[in-house]
């Protein structure tokens, strides 16, 4: 029996060290591991800004030209006159409005009246309405248009009127000092870049009859979900 | 005397085991000593699995009242109630505290000892058996009062935690029946001051086991020194929420409204009473592929919507945020089903939100708080904890969130001292 100081101290010291060493055993074990732990959030995602499928390389260095020539990728106001798209994209009107065929999903057309530069409601909703589905996008694209009636100067004119307008309705209604950061404004009257009547399938201000004349008196708006 | 105290001079072993009461203190003492050692496996499994997670990873943790079964990996009362802030003692002073089932295996093992060296010498004494009852109260009391912890405030029910309730409760009756049948003429005797010397031994169990814990436990510079910097701390965008706090330090909580780590996160937060000492604001992050273009699939699906509802009204955000939290499953649920459900029913619960709720000047805004987010490159997760414009370690959030806030707030430079 326990009759010894040996055997006392015995039964002691094993009730404390088992414990003990089990507790020592398992903070080394930790910090072990922990040492050779890696940065845990190194594998987590970082928030960024979205970059679509279709944002290919040569999509991305076309609006990279026409945005800088532009302004936008200096951060002020900005509007580019018709010549300047053409110089910059270098391409034709339809490989120009091809570019934009990608983004049919996230892009409206606001229509205007004829020789007009004013937003309906309908108009000014569906600016709304594309400006809140921003998402990832970095870069709100505002691509205006007049109908070949009248001359080009006018409507060149027009088309500048136009995608102010869009402009003007934002910062009014949403009163947001990035939005000059943000939106970029491409007027190309009638010289340039003519829409067919196929791009009045796409979501459009006004569900009314739509002809080749009425889609061009129009300004197509989109965010553009590329890094550019 | 002698220097160790339970050679008996005076009381020579027994031949053999004594027949009637006496002989039946004995036996109890055994049984005493069955159940603290039981005790002391069930509070080494605990302990085991609170030091695991000292490595800051996610570990399976054992749950069952059989000990030894396997671990899990998944929710668990046991994995509730470890990440409690009731778990551990010290927790601003150490990475994580010192678990509680440290102290109880100190105890259960001193209790172990004390019962089997009792139980070797024969029937108790009248003093022995006091202090076995008095010992095995300790356990006992601390269970009832972890028990009603783990009942009123964690509403958790861990099985390891049952198991150590179970077996204090079977030493301290076994304890008390013995010292009811102990001969009462078999007193000890005072001058041999006993009792002291078992209570230093008991104290030595749990010094021992306390300092080796706070010395050897694992440390990290990297606690202090924070994951990242913001880059962009304003408030561009008018997106912040103001989440409570009387301090001076300026932080910022990354959340989402339906988030579980986030409801957890913010009830560690609160229960360590370190909010009052900042100045907290909040930017929703909500993972859900509604409005966040980060996540493939949403996560949290109905978070963007009641984001917006707290974006909407910040004034009553923090009971948006009450009121998400503690619906969290249900508001998931709904959104999966009807996301446009779940805008009607924040519309009725909080009806300032109504003509907001869904707008595009509010979606405006909700993105322009993802928008903070990429500005300052912050990962795709929730919870994040900015103190000053310093990124607290995603896994300093949970069990070491006192200790890692306490020291950030001592040293807001990064240059704290001690353990981690």
């Amino acid at each position: 029996m326990l009759n010894t100081p040996a055997k006392y101290f015995g039964l002691l010291v094993v009730c404390l060290l088992i414990p003990a060493g089990l507790v020592f055993m398992w903070l080394k074990g930790a910090g072990t591991r922990l040492a050779e732990t890696q940065d845990a959030a190194s594998e987590v995602a970082i928030a960024s800004a979205s970059e679509d499928a279709y944002c290919t390389p040569q999509l991305k260095q076309i609006l990279r030209r026409v945005a800088g020539a532009c302004g936008l990728l200096e951060g002020g106001a900005r509007g580019c006159k018709p010549a300047d798209a053409k110089n910059v994209a270098a391409l034709s009107g339809d490989d120009f409005n091809a570019l934009f065929k990608p983004l049919s999903h996230r892009a409206m057309l606001i229509q205007f009246d004829a020789d007009q530069g004013i937003l309906d409601q309908e108009g000014m909703t569906a600016v709304e309405k594309a400006w809140s589905d921003q998402r990832g996008a970095s870069f709100f694209f505002v691509v205006s248009r007049a109908s070949p009636d009248g001359n080009p100067e006018h409507n060149q004119t027009l088309s500048q009127d136009r995608a102010q307008a869009v402009l003007t309705h934002l910062e009014t209604k949403f009163q947001d000092p990035e939005i000059k950061k943000e939106v970029g404004l491409l007027w190309l009257g009638e010289e340039f870049a003519q829409l067919s009547e196929d791009f009045c399938k796409w979501t459009r201000s006004r569900g009314t009859e739509c002809t080749e004349k009425d889609i061009n008196r129009s300004a197509l708006v989109a965010w553009i979900d590329c890094a550019i | 005397m002698s220097d160790y105290p339970i050679i008996d001079d005076d009381r020579a072993p027994p031949p053999a085991p004594a027949a009637g009461p006496a002989g039946l203190t004995q036996k109890l003492a055994w049984v005493v000593a069955a159940a603290s050692l039981l005790g002391a496996v069930f509070s080494a499994l605990s302990t085991s699995d609170f030091i695991n997670h000292l490595d800051r990873q996610v570990h399976s943790i054992h749950c069952s009242f059989i000990p030894g079964a396997h671990a899990e990996l998944g929710e668990s009362g046991c994995r509730t109630v470890m990440m409690s802030p009731y778990s551990s003692l010290f927790r601003e002073s150490l990475w994580g505290g010192m678990p509680i089932s440290l102290l109880a295996l100190a105890v259960f093992s001193y209790l172990t000892f004390r019962a089997v060296s009792f139980a070797l010498r024969g029937p108790l004494t009248k003093g022995e058996s006091t202090f076995l009852l008095a010992a095995a109260a300790l356990p006992l009391v601390m269970s009832v009062i972890y028990g009603f912890i783990a009942a009123t405030r964690i509403h958790a029910v861990c099985k390891l935690c049952v198991g150590v309730y179970v077996t204090s409760t079977i030493a301290f009756v076994a304890a008390l029946i013995a010292h009811l049948k102990t001969a009462p003429e078999e007193t000890w005797d005072p001058e041999r001051k006993q009792p002291g010397t078992w209570f230093g031994e008991g104290v030595v169990f749990v010094a021992v086991l306390a300092l080796l814990y706070a010395v050897a436990s694992p440390t990290s510079e990297k606690t202090l020194k924070g994951c990242g910097t913001l880059v962009r701390k304003d408030d561009v965008g008018g997106v912040f929420i103001p989440f409570g706090g009387k301090g001076n330090t300026q932080s910022i909580a990354v959340l989402d409204p339906l988030c579980p780590a986030c409801r957890a996160f913010d009830q560690r937060l609160e229960a360590s009473g370190l909010i009052n000492r900042l100045k907290l604001d909040m930017v929703l992050f909500p993972l859900d592929s509604t409005c966040n273009w980060m996540v493939k699939e949403s996560l949290h699906p109905g978070a963007c919507a009641v984001s917006e509802a707290m974006l909407c009204d910040k004034d009553a955000a923090p009971q948006v945020l009450e009121y998400a939290f503690a619906n969290q499953e249900a508001l998931r649920d709904e959104a999966s089903r009807d996301e446009a459900a779940l805008r009607r029913r924040l519309e009725q619960k909080f009806p300032k939100v109504k003509g907001c709720l869904g707008s595009a000047a509010i979606k405006n805004k909700l993105n322009k708080s993802l928008r903070w987010a990429v500005a300052n490159a912050l990962p795709v997760l929730t919870p994040q904890l900015f103190v000053g414009d310093k990124r607290v370690c995603d896994e300093d959030t949970d069990l070491g969130l006192e200790f890692t806030l306490a020291s950030m707030l001592r040293e807001p430079s990064g240059k704290g001292r001690g353990k981690r």
